[in-house]
């Protein structure tokens, strides 16, 4: 008996009715004592919060960790996750940063050639020699 | 997915009150807004909480603040002042300067379309779903509800949640049907909008650059960044919605747009 493959019933497709941002959470770590967390330092002090008031359905965590450079890790719908260390950068940088993480799809990085990709089978449907007209050269 | 289907109403409403619509900028108005509805619904929840100036401004800092009985001078919610202008969220259109508010189409004269047109293009409205080739920056980009594009460059002054309306195609067409512009499609005769989801990149790409007779190697590096997005409808406007918009109908000509059926 052959085995049959379970039909999908839906693709998500966001954007079509509702939009919900892909991404749903950011880690921030610090270390209180490296001096290359002297930025971030300053960022989650002075930036964070209106950056988290901009985007509330975003989740922001805070948290140190000892000893190790600072980074800013995003966590997507999809279950990835992306991570970007911030060592030794300004405030603004590090938002920059954070605005990457807060725009990404989660996706891995891909090289496209293609710039339209689609679920829907093709309108005018395919090309058949034993339909339509015959048409002289 | 409520929210729009209120709008739409809404427009369809301000359509029929407005019978002599040469310009069609009141409904635009409204479909414009459209992105705004979600920011619209945060920031009211936000005014609905009384706005306490001590406790969520800085939540990090662990310093204490000095305690003042002096009245805090409180803005107006309309006018964003410099200081708070990086926390200042925009709620309607009043917030946003004039600008950079989206600019209505405004048209000089009202649509043309000739009486073949007419006569045709119910076949082409009933007969779902549609595609649009839709150009931007002079690239063809070939479209149907629900794709996905990421386009080949970085759009600017976009987020992510924003609406836009491709009004530039060079034809429309269902199964059976394809209304060609010559070399463009009126943009009052389809309405084709899309979602912006994001921003994404590539892979790293390291390029080494050689010279003859030397052990040196450069490598350049890039990683481009590109918009993505999402179809979200693709329509052919009825020739009832033409005609309320004003639309006239003339006699057959050379440069108007056809509809052609397949053979």
């Amino acid at each position: 008996m052959p085995v049959k493959g379970i039909k999908t019933v839906t693709a998500a497709r966001n954007g079509v009715g509702a939009f919900i941002l892909q991404c749903k959470r950011l880690d921030f770590h610090y270390c209180n004592y490296g001096g290359s967390s002297r930025g971030m330092l300053a960022f989650l002090t002075q930036t964070l919060p209106n950056f988290a008031r901009e985007n509330p359905q975003i989740e922001i965590r805070v948290s140190p960790r000892h000893s190790k450079h600072p980074i800013i890790k995003g966590h997507y719908i999809n279950g990835r996750e992306k991570s970007i260390c911030v060592r030794n950068l300004e405030p603004s940088d590090i938002l920059s940063k954070a605005m990457i993480l807060k725009d990404a799809s989660g996706e891995k990085l891909k090289q496209q050639k293609k710039p339209v990709a689609s679920l829907n089978e093709s309108v005018r449907g395919i090309w058949s020699p034993y339909h339509g007209d015959l048409r002289g050269v | 997915m409520f929210s729009r289907s209120v709008l739409r109403s809404l427009a369809a409403d301000l359509r029929w009150s407005a019978p002599s619509s040469i310009s069609s900028a009141a409904p635009l108005q409204q479909r414009a807004c459209l992105h705004q509805t979600a920011l619209l619904r945060t920031s009211q929840q936000e005014t609905q909480t009384p706005y306490s100036p001590l406790s969520p401004e800085t939540p990090l800092s662990a310093t204490p603040r000095v305690q003042n009985s002096q009245p805090v001078a409180q803005n107006p919610p309309r006018v964003p002042s410099s200081d708070s202008a990086l926390s200042f969220v925009p709620q309607t259109r009043a917030d946003v300067p004039t600008a950079k508010q989206p600019v209505a189409p405004s048209f000089e004269s009202p649509i043309q379309v000739t009486k073949s047109l007419m006569s045709r293009l119910p076949h082409l409205v009933g007969q779902s779903p549609h595609y649009v080739v839709a150009e931007l920056h002079a690239r063809p980009y070939l479209l149907t509800e629900g794709d996905h594009i990421r386009l080949p460059f970085l759009m600017p002054k976009v987020k992510s949640g924003d609406i836009l309306r491709f009004n530039r195609a060079s034809a429309v067409g269902s199964r059976d049907f394809t209304m060609k512009g010559s070399p463009h499609l009126d943009e009052r005769l389809f309405e084709c909008r899309v979602r912006v989801t994001g921003v994404e990149s590539e892979p790293m790409r390291i390029k080494e650059k050689t010279k003859r007779r030397q052990r040196h190697t450069k490598q350049a590096r890039s990683k481009h960044r590109y918009t993505i997005m999402r179809v979200m409808e693709v329509r052919v406007k009825t020739p009832e919605e033409l005609l309320e918009e004003g639309a006239v109908v003339i006699e057959d000509s050379e440069d108007t747009p056809t509809i052609e059926a397949r053979q």
